[in-house]
């Protein structure tokens, strides 16, 4: 394809800033996704109610989120317990609530998920990608969803095939397209390389 | 006019063929010598009789052998119906007027007797009769859109209107140009069509939307797709794509014109009554280049488009591999005579 092309159906992900029509903040991070948290509060201390969920995992900033957000923060000691939390939380909010999720693009969509039952649209999410680029596929021939592709062209964890992936992204399986990368000529693979470090 | 259906084949051998009658009826998709992508939406009015286009869904003699296929396709992966649950009303819609429109236009074939809401329907081509009371999905072995898709040539896909945009949020897809509905459903209208190349950037996509949007009960339209595939194969989806794609690899200069059939999606669009949803109709049609050049016109007007395509409409419709042996079959049939703008075979 010319220069220009992209597939308009990945996300772009930006920093996350406080909505000022909320009237209720939750926001919900991991690992490295404290920091993006941290310089939300930098923005501001916002008047408005605020819950913070943060699953602390390699990177930790459990110690410095105690300091700066004055209430309503729970830490967790992984995504299952945030996610068991957010769901039994979730019943409680208000009208005019605004989430905030950071983390990876895998926990983003598992958040994204889990908030989708309790009738949250996804224009109403507001998403900052941390820690890593890899993602999460969908192989188009078995359906298995393998996790934590960093390279061009991965192994299902399904069926086995070589799957190219591609930029092509559906929120509700929170996972791109995976294609048989060899099916015109079995076993001729390009070189694979990480690029979703 | 009682309809002669084929028996033939999609997959494996491959015995589908068109009549002559057939041919000349083929929905033939450019009326330039060059093509690129347009809002090329127009009014789904009444055509001639004997077109394509004369009744609202169009019924050939490829009938029964599709409808076989697709049920073929649907045992091996049931996953090609999908129906998110708040599209029951438009199911049932979508049951209406197609029940509706059958019925009137093929009477010889089809029937539908109305007692209130307890409805009789008679398919006579593939021996279906069942009453069920119309709103009731207790009284239908499948859901109403699973239950008459099936019955259909073609692929369907229902959309919700919300938003100022449309979702994806059902469909019966057994025959498509390699796109997945298990993967697409429930997306709305520019992430399904993030693939495509150049389209947005035209302007091409944003447009259509907005007319769309303004669909009107009643007034349908339509407009045409095409691509090229290897085989008169229906199914050439993304999860098949280990079986069919190396078929890309069969063409020579010898068989080109038997193997490549040019693919014609004749796409329709209705607003539904009650549901206020859209369905979305691509009826498929295949023909071989060989017999694209019944019509010199035609073999003419192929060769131009095909000798000036986009570099890029090339890649992603997957004609790289035989794309210069196919117009290098059509030169020979090009004298270079101007050509009129227009559709027609002769
Ligand atoms: C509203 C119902 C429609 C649906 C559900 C639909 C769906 C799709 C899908 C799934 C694809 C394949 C994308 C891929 O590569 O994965 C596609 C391609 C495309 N669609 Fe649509 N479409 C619709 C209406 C339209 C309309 C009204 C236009 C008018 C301009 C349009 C223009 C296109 C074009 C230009 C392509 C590329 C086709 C090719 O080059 O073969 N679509 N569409």
């Amino acid at each position: 394809m010319e220069h220009g092309y992209t597939i308009k159906s990945k996300p772009i992900y930006g920093a996350l800033a406080w909505h000022d029509k909320a009237t209720v903040h939750l926001v919900i991070a991991q690992s490295q996704g404290g920091l993006a948290v941290l310089k939300l509060f930098e923005q501001m201390q916002p008047k408005q109610p605020v819950r913070v969920l943060y699953a602390q995992q390699d990177t930790d900033y459990a110690k410095t989120l105690k300091k700066v957000v004055p209430e309503g923060l729970d830490v967790l000691n992984s995504e299952q317990e945030l996610l068991d939390v957010l769901k039994s939380i979730m019943p409680t909010m208000r009208m005019g609530l605004r989430i905030y999720i950071a983390g990876s693009e895998g926990f983003i969509w598992s958040v994204a998920e889990a908030v989708k039952a309790f009738g949250v649209e996804n224009a109403d999410l507001m998403k900052e990608q941390t820690d890593t680029l890899a993602r999460t596929i969908y192989c188009v021939h078995c359906k298995a969803i393998t996790h934590n592709i960093t390279t061009n062209i991965g192994k299902c964890s399904g069926c086995g095939r070589m799957l190219f992936v591609r930029d092509h992204f559906s929120r509700q399986m929170g996972a791109y397209m995976g294609l048989m990368i060899d099916a015109e000529s079995p076993g001729e693979l390009p070189a694979i390389e990480e690029i979703y470090p | 006019m009682a309809l002669n259906f084929k028996k033939e084949t999609f997959r494996e051998d491959y015995t589908y063929s068109n009549s002559g009658e057939s041919i000349k009826r083929f929905p033939f998709p450019f009326p330039e010598d060059q093509y690129m992508y347009s809002v090329n939406i127009e009014p789904h009015t009444k055509g001639k009789p004997g077109s394509v286009c004369e009744f609202a869904f169009d019924i050939d003699e490829h009938y029964v052998a599709e409808c076989l296929d697709k049920r073929i396709t649907l045992e091996q992966d049931p996953g090609r119906y999908q129906a998110l649950p708040h599209m029951m009303d438009a199911q049932w819609d979508f049951l209406e007027l197609t029940m509706e429109a059958l019925a009137q236009d093929y009477p010889e074939h089809f029937s539908l007797q109305k007692q209130g809401l307890i409805w009789t329907w008679e398919n006579k081509p593939l021996g279906i009769k069942d009453t069920f009371t119309f709103g009731d999905t207790s009284t239908l072995a499948t859901e109403p859109f699973d239950y008459i898709g099936r019955q259909l040539q073609g692929d369907f896909v229902l959309l919700d209107h919300r938003d100022e945009t449309l979702y994806a949020d059902a469909g019966i897809v057994t025959s498509q140009a390699d796109w997945s509905l298990a993967f697409n459903v429930g997306m709305s209208w520019r992430e399904w069509h993030g693939p495509v190349p150049r389209a947005t950037e035209l302007g091409v996509m944003d447009r259509a939307l907005k007319y769309l949007l303004n669909l009107q009960l009643g007034s349908p339209v339509r407009r045409l797709n095409w691509t090229m595939t290897v085989n008169p194969r229906l199914d050439t989806s993304p999860e098949n794509y280990p079986h069919w794609g190396s078929d890309r690899n069969t063409v020579n200069a010898d068989n080109v014109a038997d193997l490549v059939h040019l693919r014609v999606e004749l796409q329709t669009l209705f607003r539904l009554p009650r549901s206020n949803a859209i369905v979305f109709s691509i009826r498929c049609y295949l023909i071989s280049l060989k017999d694209i050049a019944t019509y010199p016109r035609w073999a003419k007007r192929l060769h131009r488009v095909q000798k000036t395509m986009h570099p890029d409409l090339i890649e992603y419709k997957g004609m790289t591999k035989f794309h210069p042996l196919m117009v290098d079959w059509l030169a020979k049939f090009d004298d270079g005579e101007a050509l009129t703008v227009g559709t027609h075979a002769e």
